[in-house]
């Protein structure tokens, strides 16, 4: 239009004055309109590039902390078989081979183990990756070879489970890699599936748009897209989900700007972190690094050929190309990705054919890890979040180091779970929805080992071991048995196992009936706990007083407050397994109240130390009374109410325990130790229904199957100085030697012995007193003599 | 000293079997043996002393009251003493698992981290150490040597309420090793001292020359 009017003016003077001015006037507006412009691309230049920088330079992902589980330890001398070190490292990823080359990597034979670890920097210290030939014989760790040095190693340690992340609101998961860290080929594929002419472009590729527009014209479709790794980045950093105009205008500037402002190796890093590669649940998937794990089960280093093309024919599309769910689309895309970077000169021919005619290779599950521990990790929050901010926790990537230890906890889910479905099977109808809650420490150190929260092992749900309160049974017994000791009782006192009545606050009348529902008249103190005999416990418990008992549980480590009712002789009183376990830690650990402990260190993402929860004890009970209610609770296990362990157990395990049965059967309980493990086993139904079994039928074979499986150390309390040994007479509670009928052997505290003694003509004058026991009623003999 | 009580139990007894009916230990059978013997044989029964430092819980009086009219148990005698596994007894006593009685410790694991904790300590690094030897007392929670070095970490930490009790756990898992208990004694003896308890300091000094 202008150039018309142009020619027109031509025909006259005025005109052609108006004709200059309006050149002038448009020369002006072109002039003004282009600062304009410049002005306007410059304020966009900065804005992109202060995007670019914010996000390129501040922190860019949230990263969810990771809770690791406890290095394993491997020593020489430490009792371990290959059978648990081959647990643990199948929970590693590591692959079994006919011979090691390289980490992550173990050859297993009769007694020895080529181990070639992948080494990992604890807070403390790095642990290197080495090559280990490790002997083993009679299930113990003889010695530890390092092939390289050919050094023998007195204790080395293996990289930690990582069993779970504390996940930001947007539920992004990933694993950040290194450029370096990366394998062979990984670049390679990448740059020629998605970006050929990565380090020549400026963040945008004519060319590559151009290539991209005649093979969408030739194909009449949509097949290949033509933007740079760098705008995909942007894409993916900035303009998430909604694909408005202007954000897709802003595409280009700021893929100009980060090529400008940032090395190619730089914004390739960034990319193997950033793009999406699949969906666990309701996590996202991002990064390599992280698609290695989910995937393959194993670090992003260790891939082959077949599977590194398998990750980046995903990055075309991770839903659409799902190896899982559409095995042949995304074999024959990871077979276009091998055959690209073959026409390349990348890979030879023959390494081409060979990954071609590898299967997808890719683990079945989609949670993201082998191993599943929601009752634990719930733990390990709930004491975190009284430290950290829940945003700290799950944008951080904080490093959390556990005390959780993978082999007994899956001991443990497999003890719960096998033992309830087979409960389920034989009551049927009776035993109706069955659930169960575990609680295991370490009784010599007060960690927590493994957390079971209900019969579905791998679900988060509600937690029983944590939150579940329930009558404990006679699970409280030995707290009374304890304040009576402390009190002046023996092992051998005489209690009167008769029928009680008992008026409560509200006027009702309360009969305790033993188990079965007989009275056993004149007991001795050990057997009324061994046989949990109740008319008896209760008529202790009023000789010593509630007071006293209430004392005894709140140092052995009961916090919350406890009713003064009769009935809490009898375990009325509700607790949680959580709440148990510290009451039998203190009993375990020799009197020493440890509160239990799940998290051993916290630090940042770079290993920095923030926080550590150190071992703590107090001394609460003397050694000699927690000396002799271990005893009598071994009784339990000898002779007592489960002895049926000892059907699956080792005679040679020595252990102490409880049984736990509430009222009308409505818990089953087992609370127990033996010299390396403690746990305190619920059974029970969430609708609070009785149970067609009790505590010897529930929780006890929990228990037993636990410990059976993690071949736990024998119990071996070292006996104190004050404690001395002497024969008494089972039915009476005197005195007695070996050589009367119905003696036993018992432990007393130096000067509580009982002062009387049976006569079986042991005081008279024999030839030799009984080898064993000499001193024997020592001084009761001289006094017959 | 242990006849006196007994004296003084069973006079006890003697005033108060008016009212035995209210005692839950009224229906023991007595040994009325005890009373007239125990005069005459005052000089012959050796007194068993309690090991000094322990205290003994009196008995319950009520516990040795006895009606002086019943019979004396009479039991039979076995024909064979019991099996072994009857008298079995929770604890083999004087068998601890590590031989360490001379106080060296013997695995070559905990030993090596003792020594890196030791080096640490050294250097002033106090938190390294104590990181190393919770892993050693992870590795080998019955050695005193770990407890021993932990507590004199947390006492240079300043913690003394902690250290003294790692120091009596210390004493509690040594039980039998002389040369341990002694040198936990001195540590705890330090500890309290440096925690203003003179007396209880005092107190763990005489332990340590006990061992």
């Amino acid at each position: 239009m202008p150039k018309k009017r142009v020619k027109k003016g031509k025909s006259s003077g005025r005109q052609s004055k108006k004709r200059r001015s309006i050149l002038r006037y448009l020369l002006n507006l072109f002039f003004k309109l282009s600062i304009l412009g410049v002005v306007f691309c410059a304020v966009i230049l900065i804005y992109v590039d202060g995007q670019v920088r914010q996000k390129f330079e501040g922190k860019r992902w949230e990263l969810p902390a990771k809770v690791y589980a406890r290095p394993l330890e491997m020593y020489v001398g430490q009792t371990l078989s290959q059978d648990h070190l081959r647990k643990e490292l199948s929970q590693l990823g590591y692959r079994v081979v006919s011979s090691a080359t390289g980490p992550g990597t173990v050859e297993f034979a009769t007694s020895r183990v080529r181990l070639f670890t992948r080494g990992f920097a604890f807070p403390d210290e790095i642990e290197p990756s080495r090559k280990l030939l490790i002997d083993f014989s009679e299930g113990r760790v003889q010695r530890i070879l390092d092939e390289n040095t050919q050094q023998s190693l007195a204790l080395i340690r293996l990289e930690p489970v990582l069993v779970g992340g504390i996940y930001p609101r947007s539920n992004e998961d990933r694993h950040l890699i290194r450029l370096e860290e990366s394998p062979p080929m990984l670049k390679e594929a990448l740059l020629v599936v998605e970006d050929r002419d990565f380090y020549d472009h400026h963040g945008v590729s004519p060319k590559g748009i151009l290539r991209a527009a005649i093979v969408n014209a030739r194909a009449g479709r949509f097949v290949q897209g033509g933007s740079t790794l760098t705008q995909q980045l942007i894409k993916n950093f900035y303009l998430t989900s909604d694909r408005t105009l202007s954000r897709k205008l802003l595409e280009l500037p700021m893929a100009l700007a980060m090529d400008f402002r940032y090395e190619k190796d730089e914004i390739l890093e960034a990319y193997l972190n950033e793009v999406y590669l699949g969906q666990s649940g309701v996590r996202a998937v991002h990064g390599f690094g992280l698609a290695s794990q989910f995937y393959f089960g194993r670090p992003i280093s260790e891939l082959e050929l077949h599977q590194v093309a398998l990750l980046v024919a995903l990055v075309k599309g991770p839903s659409f190309y799902d190896p899982r769910r559409n095995p042949e689309r995304a074999k024959a895309r990871r077979d276009l990705v091998i055959n690209l970077l073959a026409d390349h000169d990348y890979v030879s021919a023959t390494e081409r054919d060979q990954a071609i005619a590898e299967p997808l290779g890719v683990r079945e599950s989609r949670r993201m890890r082998s191993g599943s521990f929601p009752a634990y990790l719930d733990l390990v929050k709930r004491q975190l979040l009284k430290e950290y901010r829940d945003e700290d926790l799950s944008t951080e990537g904080l490093l959390i180091f556990t005390s959780l230890d993978p082999i007994a906890q899956a001991h443990a889910d497999a003890s719960i779970s096998g033992v309830l479905a087979e409960l389920e099977q034989r009551h049927g109808e009776r035993a109706g929805n069955l659930q169960g809650a575990m609680v295991v420490t370490d009784p010599r150190t007060g960690e927590v080992l493994a957390v079971v929260g209900g019969k579905d092992t791998r679900f988060q749900g509600f937690n029983r071991a944590l939150d579940a309160r329930r009558a404990v049974g006679s699970l409280i017994k030995p707290a009374i048995f304890l304040a009576a000791i402390e009190q002046g009782y023996t092992l051998a006192s005489v209690l009167q196992d008769t029928p009680v009545e008992l008026r409560m606050p509200n006027g009702d009348i309360w009969q305790p009936q033993n188990f079965d529902r007989q009275s056993h008249g004149d007991v001795l103190l050990i057997t009324a706990l061994a046989r949990s005999f109740n008319q008896s416990t209760v008529h202790l418990g009023l000789e010593i007083g509630l007071p006293s008992v209430i004392d005894v549980l709140k140092r052995l480590g009961v916090e919350r407050n406890i009713q003064a009712l009769p009935s809490l002789m009898l375990g009325a009183q509700e607790m949680s397994p959580m709440e148990m376990a510290e009451v039998y830690q203190t009993l375990a650990a020799d009197g020493f109240r440890m509160p239990l402990r799940s998290i051993r260190m916290v630090t940042t993402a770079d290993g920095e130390e923030l926080s550590r929860y150190p071992f703590q004890l107090r001394q609460q009970v003397a050694p000699e009374p927690i000396y002799l209610i271990r005893h009598a609770m071994q009784e339990v296990g000898r002779s007592g109410t489960a002895r049926s362990a000892y059907q699956t157990l080792p005679s040679a395990l020595n252990f102490a325990g409880k049984t736990g049965t509430s009222n009308d059967q409505r818990d089953s309980w087992f609370a127990g130790f033996t010299g390396s493990r403690l746990a305190v086993v619920w059974v029970g139904r969430d609708d609070n229904r009785p149970l067609p079994f009790t505590s010897t039928g529930g929780a006890l074979p929990v228990w037993t199957q636990f410990m059976h499986q993690e071949r736990s150390e024998s119990l071996s309390p070292r006996r104190p100085d004050a404690i001395a040994m002497q024969w008494i007479d089972e039915a009476s509670g005197w005195l007695s030697d070996p050589m009367c009928e119905g003696s036993r052997q018992l432990p007393f505290i130096q000067g509580t012995e009982p002062r009387f003694s049976v006569d079986c003509g042991q005081f008279a004058p024999v030839e030799e007193p009984p080898a064993s026991e000499s001193d024997s009623g020592g001084w009761f003999r001289n006094l017959f003599r | 000293m242990n006849i006196g009580r007994v004296l003084v139990a069973v006079m006890g007894g003697l005033l108060l079997t008016g009212c035995a009916t209210s005692n839950p230990f009224s229906n023991i059978p007595v040994e009325d043996r005890s009373t007239q013997r125990s005069s005459q044989t005052t000089q012959t029964a050796p007194v068993t002393e309690p090991a000094s430092g322990v205290v003994v819980t009196p008995m319950d009086p009520g516990l040795g009251v006895r009606p002086i009219d019943v019979e004396p148990i009479v039991r039979e005698q076995r024909t064979s003493l019991p099996p072994a596994d009857e008298v079995w007894q929770p604890s083999a006593p004087s068998t601890p698992q590590t031989p360490s009685q001379s106080g060296s410790v013997d695995n070559a694991a905990v030993v090596a981290l003792l020594d890196s904790a030791q080096q640490e300590t050294a250097q002033g690094d106090l938190r390294a150490a104590q990181t190393r030897l919770e892993r050693a007392q992870r590795i080998a929670p019955r050695e005193p040597e770990v407890y021993l070095q932990l507590a004199d970490i947390k006492r240079q930490l300043g913690q003394f309420m902690d250290a003294e009790q790692v120091a009596l756990r210390g004493v509690d898992v040594a039980s039998g090793q002389s040369n341990q208990l002694r040198r936990l004694w001195a540590l705890i003896s330090q500890i309290r001292t440096e925690a203003g308890d003179l007396a209880g300091a005092n107190d763990a000094r005489e332990e340590a020359g006990r061992h």
